[in-house]
């Protein structure tokens, strides 16, 4: 039974990163059984929202959902409003509005725009997770600019052990950059890509939390931006190469036979 | 969802198959189906578009090189998919064979004639092409085709030539894959050539990165030229003009890749704040209650 949820999470590890939403859609439609698990496990571009009461805009996924309403982090309401949608305690909520306020400050210096959200649980099992969600959408001014968007989902759990706290992170990047240009037509780069580290820190006290995860999570995305732009889009780039040769072959051929040549004759 | 709607979306996940990757992607589409018999019934008319719009090449028994399977050389021109009639012509050796659109298998060979007339320019064509081929891409395969697919029974000849190329380069060990196909219409009677190139690639190695470019160059040939594209001597010209075309081509990607690696991804993300200094959270997180701290102050004190 379990082969085919493997074989959903396959196809969204094969399929084009900028069909994720109308696949994972079609996905769920097509094995109603499996869409917990299979929605549980694989990330989606996130939503977004504005609050009703401030006016500010944040992100929507399925850690602040509650039956079909958003929970906004700034406000704590749900939108569509409900009587009974969970809260966290507020000892939880004293952090998350921390853990926001550090976070949007984090999204103005490495995003220089975009919106931020910071929701977190308690864990039946003591300890408490959370998830720091960061988007930013590109709008070119004119045709010929890049457009591009980028959705970060770090989910992460903490687990106190005396003074000091053991953390896991699950990061996710889902990035894409199109550009159209007489030149070259349309060119769409796109990806998603998922690391986890664990790390151990000191909790001095509870809002330690704050810049405990922050560093964790800085760490984490300085490292996979890096992948995502050295390693994956050069790896794309090279197989271009690896396919049309801008050079004569023919040329290079050439030229190896006539330097094999030319150390026969030195050598003689 | 009942039966047809199923396989309807099962053949949607079929289609967006990375280069190299449809067997994959179908083996995961049985697994979600369960249903053999339907799938395979249900599917071949997607299987048989994936096959055309890819340049899929293909072994045919007794010929040394891969062949192209492409709307360009299928015998019948009907539209529809029929898979009893499913015909494919290797121009390279005037062969026509059957072809098998799920177990990519070439059979019942006959031979082909092309339309007498029209063979010297094709064939002149077909060696420019082979020739270009060889000199830029490390693994591909052509094809240069009448359009529409004129064989020696054929009252009229062809007006149109169309020039394909496919270059594959699977490699699942290092997990990626990638695909480049051209292909351009020489109009004999207004001289005009019209392209379209398409490069995939996927790089799936603990992440699903994925390039997908599409472009529709147009080449103008010089009036003399356009007068005279159906001399089979000027073959190469067209050929060195479509070269000309897909260095450009190349050239522009590498621009689009470095406008978007270097300065779309700094819009998107900064490598570090403008400090170039990771953030001091001990600040980040105090700030606030600083801040608070700072304005109780002032209002103790308006002249501090």
């Amino acid at each position: 039974m379990g082969d085919v949820l493997d074989s959903m999470l396959d196809l969204m590890r094969r399929l084009p990163p900028t069909k994720i939403e109308e696949n994972v859609a079609a996905l769920t439609a097509l094995c109603p059984d499996y869409a917990d698990d299979f929605l549980g496990s694989v990330d989606q571009p996130l939503i977004l929202k504005v609050d009703r009461t401030t006016g500010k805009e944040y992100l929507a996924c399925d850690y602040n959902r509650d039956g079909d309403s958003y929970r906004s982090p700034w406000s704590n309401e749900y939108d569509p409003p409900i009587d009974d949608g969970t809260l966290p305690s507020a000892k939880m909520r004293k952090l998350e509005v921390a853990a926001n306020e550090a976070f949007d400050t984090y999204r103005e210096l490495y995003f220089e725009g975009g919106v931020s959200s910071v929701f977190l649980w308690e864990l039946e099992d003591g300890g408490f997770a959370g998830v720091v969600l960061l988007k930013k959408v590109l709008n070119p001014s004119t045709a010929s600019e890049p457009s591009g968007s980028w959705d970060s989902i770090h989910v992460f759990e903490a687990v106190e052990r005396g003074r000091n706290a053991h953390y896991k992170l699950t990061s996710t990047i889902m990035l894409q950059l199109v550009t159209r240009s007489p030149g070259t037509g349309e060119v769409n780069l796109s990806g998603s890509m998922t690391r986890q580290s664990e790390m151990d820190a000191a909790v001095p006290d509870f809002s330690s939390h704050v810049p405990n995860t922050g560093r964790m999570i800085e760490d984490m995305e300085i490292k996979m931006r890096n992948l995502l732009q050295e390693v994956y889009f050069g790896k794309t780039r090279d197989v271009v190469y690896d396919l049309r040769s801008v050079e004569s072959l023919e040329y290079a051929r050439r030229q190896r036979e006539l330097q094999k040549e030319l150390v026969g004759f030195m050598k003689r | 969802m009942d039966h047809q709607t199923r396989i309807e979306a099962a053949s949607k996940f079929l289609l967006q198959a990375p280069p190299g990757e449809i067997n994959d992607v179908l083996n995961d589409v049985r697994m979600i189906i369960n249903d053999d018999g339907s799938l395979q019934e249900g599917i071949l008319p997607v299987l048989h578009e994936y096959n055309v719009t890819q340049f899929i090449t293909t072994e045919v028994p007794g010929v040394e090189h891969q062949v192209i399977i492409s709307n360009a050389s299928k015998v019948s021109q009907e539209e529809g998919f029929d898979q009893d009639t499913s015909r494919f012509v290797d121009p390279q050796s005037s062969k026509s064979f059957a072809f098998d659109h799920l177990r990519l298998e070439a059979s019942d060979l006959q031979p082909f004639e092309f339309f007498a007339e029209t063979e010297p320019l094709r064939t002149a064509l077909q060696t420019a092409t082979t020739n270009y081929v060889k000199d830029h891409f490390h693994d591909a395969v052509s094809a240069v085709l009448p359009s529409p697919l004129a064989s020696s029974s054929s009252e009229e000849g062809p007006k149109k030539f169309i020039i394909q190329i496919v270059g594959n380069k699977y490699n699942p060990s290092n997990f990626w894959a990638g695909r480049w196909r051209s292909s351009y219409t020489l109009d004999t009677e207004s001289g005009e050539l019209t392209g379209k190139i398409d490069v995939t690639v996927h790089y799936y190695e603990q992440g699903n990165v994925q390039l997908a470019s599409s472009h529709a160059p147009s080449i103008s040939l010089r009036a003399s030229l356009a007068s005279s594209c159906t001399q089979p001597s000027n073959a190469i010209k067209i050929l060195a003009l479509i070269g000309d075309v897909e260095k450009k081509y190349q050239e522009s990607l590498a621009d689009a890749y470095h406008l978007m690696g270097d300065k779309t991804f700094k819009n998107l993300r900064r490598a570090l704040p403008l400090t170039r200094q990771k953030i001091d959270w001990d600040k980040v997180t105090g700030y606030k209650l600083g801040a608070e701290l700072n304005a109780s102050r002032t209002g103790l004190n308006p002249s501090d």
